[in-house]
């Protein structure tokens, strides 16, 4: 699998590290039910067979982040975009 | 009584010995740069613009957005990173004053950290030089895709390298973290050893 990086350009997947969902946030720990929602956003994953929002780092290159659309049963990427562009 | 202040010892010094003398017809030519002042320079939030004007007026460079060296004199700058880049001064006699004078002048608009001592800069060149770095790097070098100006971050046999390519002899300098450097000499040497390496100081 390779990956286009926005900055460094077509790049093998072992260059970058897999960080996991890209569509779930934190849950505000100021709320009533904060121990359960954190339980949720830790734990309770979806491991969808199809199209998901995963983060991936270039750890290897110019160490962007970013949010990469892929379909976890053919390994075809979708959208590619940088999180928190300068 | 005071301790003697320890010699200044370049990063290569002692690890290209086993190239021996200058090889007639040698595939590769590896050339340490020890005479070089660098610093990575980050543009602070929304400052970009601002700094890559800096840059512009102080050393008539275009900064580059993109993994590419932008060059006039004895300075280049070489994109890293989305907002991020390498400084180099060539032939520089006082290495820690290129970043002094960096941070001075990016006040407010980026932030400068001296890399002088911390990365090992080798030049690798000659008609071979691409065969040996396709042994390690997983990037295409082949003149349709990467070419003068063209930089690169990537690997060499795990080591962090960032490349860039001067012209089309073709000749490349590699920076590795300093701590690498000997590491990173076995594999240039080992991987170089059939086509002939000259090493030159």
């Amino acid at each position: 699998m390779q990956i286009e990086c926005p900055f460094c350009g077509k790049r093998d997947a072992h260059e970058f590290a897999y960080l996991g969902d890209a569509t779930v946030a934190r849950p505000d720990p100021a709320v009533p039910d904060a121990a359960r929602a954190f339980y949720e956003y830790v734990y309770l994953r979806d491991n969808p067979a199809g199209s998901h929002r995963e983060l991936w780092y270039h750890s290897a290159g110019c160490h962007s982040w970013l949010v990469v659309t892929r379909d976890t049963r053919t390994h075809a990427i979708e959208t590619i975009a940088q999180v928190g562009a300068r | 009584m005071s301790d003697p202040m320890p010699n200044p010892r370049f990063a290569f010094a002692g690890h290209l010995t086993a190239i021996g003398s200058l090889v007639a017809g040698a595939g590769i030519t590896l050339m340490p740069k020890d005479d070089l002042a660098l610093a990575t320079v980050i543009a602070r939030k929304g400052q970009a613009g601002v700094l890559g004007e800096r840059v512009q007026a102080l050393f008539g460079i275009p900064l580059p957005a993109r993994p590419k060296r932008a060059a006039a004199g004895k300075i280049a700058f070489i994109g890293t990173g989305p907002g991020q880049w390498l400084a180099i001064e060539e032939s520089s006699g006082d290495p820690q004053s290129f970043a002094a004078k960096l941070a001075t002048e990016f006040a407010g608009s980026g932030s400068v950290c001296d890399q002088s001592d911390g990365r090992a800069v080798i030049r690798v060149s000659g008609p071979r030089a691409r065969h040996v770095l396709a042994k390690g790097l997983p990037v295409d070098l082949h003149p349709r895709a990467f070419g003068p100006g063209d930089a690169a971050l990537s690997q060499i046999a795990l080591i962090s390298t960032l490349l860039w390519q001067i012209d089309e002899a073709p000749t490349y300098e590699i920076a590795v973290f300093r701590s690498m450097a000997g590491s990173f000499a076995d594999w240039l040497i080992a991987s170089g050893a059939e086509y002939g390496i000259a090493a030159m100081s």
